[in-house]
């Protein structure tokens, strides 16, 4: 490419000016390759720089979801109805049903062990159950504190476990819960994950196959340029969401060869991901058929085509590597896009399904919730809307580092 | 000219015609035919039963058969009954029609009226602090999820402040005494949806405003303009601002189908009957005349917008010639 080595010419002939000394020389005379002026072009721009640490923050965050999950003690999945719509900040009781089926889970595995501790309990008279063998359901029943100063007072190997037990009875959760009794931060930690998943695989699937069909027209031209063409431009012209919203609702099932593909749990996601490929796949195609179709008349082509390298070395070897800069500069943009169409498909109830979170489904019954706990309604979207202006920056900043026209100096 | 809007026409109606094949080809995919709802209802069917019903449906035929058989209906215009209210679909589509065209064309002019001045602002003093307010705003505006967008809007002008409705198309009961009532009535409803339909492309409109304005002031009939001592009004708007506008014509025709995209998104959420809401109402109700009949008009208006900019792109650019 012709763009980086302009600035290169220009800062020699400026320094020779001053007089640099030698060891500025010899920086200036190393040859600083494309992805290096690309970098130090886009660090001067902030909020692309400030996108590219938002969105690694939540990669992070998506990655150690089950980390997350451990260490705050609660299940992404669990369901309380009857603490429904709890608001931020609020502690939370396990249901007594919860409580007594996980002491006859204990009960049933360390059968002596539970025996014992009733036992002492008794002996010590620290409870009075009506019948003694209701002993560790009382237990269960009571205040956290009081339970572990109880549990401090007798003799048992099973301490710890007990313990446990009684902490896991009372749940704390920061942004409260949904309408489901399920913690709303952990539904949006696991949300991250498919969100961005969905976002970044369509992206960068979607890339490929306009990569292959803007390459295949750009290079061959004539008639397969036309047809494909064509296609692009009638896809292109269409209204998306009630396409998506068409093809979202067939039933895989009534498709033989998609049954045998499709028969994993995460059929929704794989759906939804299959689909946005299907209809975002145009810009790039165009784009890479625009540029192949200027680096097809360059001397560089030609002289591998003197050579004899065949058409698949040409536009692999010769052809993509000049490609690639605005290529990713499409695919991050196409990552906030998809994550927003995911968003809007998923509110319909066509996208991913429920139980599996993600943003958009979390705003599924975010119409009923407006009156019951408006933040419900508005958390998830703050995300969405957080990471797309991130990926849009992180795009822009990476457009204007690479295009040879805004470098700045 | 004429040859262009002829070709371009047999195009677009040839792209409607495969569509329409398409989506009906997909429609069949779609869980629960008349006869399966029918079933499930009805649960002491027999099989002969079954089979009569699905050869007195057509059902049994393949589906390029049946996709025949309802081309025909169409173009003798029966266009069939819903499955869900029981009355024909022409009654149906024209106030459907009517309203996705009132809320769509009122969101594109008020982008328009904002994205403009916004953009231009931006062009005239570019790396300003004015303009890096307005392109985080536009920013800001392209990653927001509209529906998302209507819901906190919802929360805010109609749950909190009750300024608002949240959601329909017309106080319902209500009697119009003039047409003044009926379209201020009308219009307390539109504002929401309008709102939250036109903040990405007022976010699209004006940061391609900005760059074609940019590009426009850089001519050397600018400079020329400038010298003869013409007004700074006078250059922006007749000399530079005419010249942005050609590729505008453009963006804005291709807008006009993501507009229609998003209307159905608004639609729904605001409860705003027009097709958009039609379309997503009927596929979930497993209507499927209707979903098949507003599904293609929807697709067709848009194409027809896109041949409507083309044209209009030769009006606009003398220079561009259509062979």
């Amino acid at each position: 490419m012709t763009a980086p080595q302009s600035p290169l010419q220009t800062e020699s002939t400026m320094t020779t000016e001053i007089g640099p000394n030698k060891t500025q020389i010899a920086q200036m005379e190393k040859a600083q390759s494309l992805w290096q002026i690309v970098y130090t072009q886009f660090k001067d721009h902030k909020a692309a720089v400030i996108g590219a640490y938002t969105i690694l923050f939540f990669v992070i965050v998506a990655l150690s979801a089950p980390l997350i999950e451990m260490a705050l003690g609660l299940d992404a999945d669990s369901q309380n109805v009857f603490n429904r719509y709890k608001p931020p900040m609020s502690r939370i009781q396990a249901s007594s049903d919860t409580k007594e089926s996980a002491i006859q889970k204990f009960i049933n595995i360390n059968p002596s062990d539970a025996a014992e501790i009733q036992k002492q309990i008794l002996d010590k008279n620290l409870i009075n159950p009506i019948r003694p063998e209701d002993t560790l359901y009382d237990w269960a029943q009571m205040d956290k504190l009081k339970a572990i100063g109880i549990v401090d007072q007798i003799e048992t190997p099973k301490k710890s476990d007990l313990k446990k037990m009684i902490k896991s009875f009372e749940t704390f959760h920061i942004l409260g819960t949904d309408e489901l009794g399920r913690d709303v931060l952990m539904r949006l930690i696991y949300g991250t994950r498919v969100s961005m998943g969905v976002g970044i695989l369509v992206a960068v699937f979607s890339a490929l196959i306009g990569l292959i069909i803007g390459s295949v027209a750009g290079f061959y031209g004539g008639i397969i340029d036309t047809l494909l063409m064509r296609i692009t431009d009638a896809l292109l012209s269409l209204p998306l969401m009630p396409v998506l919203i068409v093809v979202a609702a067939i039933d895989l099932q009534k498709i033989p060869v998609m049954q045998a593909l499709i028969s994993t749990g995460n059929e929704s996601i794989l759906k939804l991901v299959f689909i946005f490929c299907l209809f975002s796949w145009m810009t790039v195609a165009r784009l890479v058929r625009g540029s192949i179709l200027s680096l097809r008349e360059r001397e560089f082509v030609l002289a591998a085509r003197t050579l004899g390298a065949r058409d698949r070395t040409i536009i692999f070897r010769h052809m993509f590597p000049n490609v690639i800069a605005p290529l990713l500069v499409s695919v991050t943009l196409g990552v906030g896009e998809s994550i927003l169409f995911e968003a809007a498909l998923s509110f319909l109830g066509l996208g991913i399904q429920p139980p599996t979170p993600s943003w958009g489904n979390m705003l599924f019954n975010a119409q009923e919730l407006i009156y019951q706990a408006p933040y419900l309604a508005i958390l998830p979207g703050l995300l969405i809307f957080a990471v797309t202006i991130s990926f849009n920056y992180l795009g822009d900043g990476l457009q204007d580092a690479i295009d040879p026209k805004a470098i700045r100096r | 000219m004429t040859t262009f809007i002829l070709r371009r026409l047999l195009q677009t109606l040839v792209v409607i015609v495969i569509l329409s094949y398409v989506c009906f080809g997909l429609m069949t995919l779609m869980p629960g035919d008349p006869v399966e709802m029918m079933i499930s209802a009805n649960p002491k069917i027999s099989t002969e039963d079954i089979v009569r019903l699905r050869e007195f449906y057509g059902l049994d035929q393949p589906v390029y058969k049946r996709y025949l058989t309802w081309v025909s209906d169409i173009t003798s215009g029966d266009l069939g009954y819903s499955r869900t209210y029981r009355i024909p679909v022409t009654e149906m589509m024209g106030p459907s029609l009517r309203a996705t065209f009132i809320l769509s064309v009122t969101s594109l002019v008020f982008s328009l009226l904002v994205a403009i001045p916004l953009g231009i602002a931006c062009a005239l003093k570019p790396n300003s602090k004015l303009d890096y307010t307005i392109n985080l705003f536009n920013f800001a505006g392209i990653s927001l999820p509209s529906f998302w967008l209507g819901i906190v809007l919802i929360i805010i002008f109609a749950v909190k402040l009750g300024w608002l409705p949240a959601g329909g198309y017309q106080t319902t009961g209500m009697s119009y005494p003039s047409w003044w009532n009926e379209v201020l009535d009308k219009g307390k409803y539109l504002i929401l949806p309008v709102v939250s339909l036109s903040i990405q492309s007022i976010g699209r409109f004006s940061r391609f405003v900005r760059s074609s304005m940019l590009e426009s002031l850089r001519n050397d009939f600018i400079r020329t303009a400038r010298a003869k001592g013409m007004s700074a009004r006078v250059v922006i708007w007749r000399h530079a601002f005419r010249n942005a506008l050609i590729p505008l014509v453009t963006i804005i025709a291709i807008s006009f189908s993501s507009i229609f995209s998003g209307a159905l998104i608004t639609e729904t959420l605001f409860a705003y009957p027009g097709v958009g809401r039609l379309i997503y109402s009927s596929i979930m109700g497993n209507d499927f005349n209707v979903a098949m009949i507003s599904f293609v008009i929807s697709v067709s208006m848009v194409l027809i917008m896109n041949l409507v900019a083309d044209i209009l792109y030769g009006v606009v650019d003398p220079r561009i010639s259509y062979k």
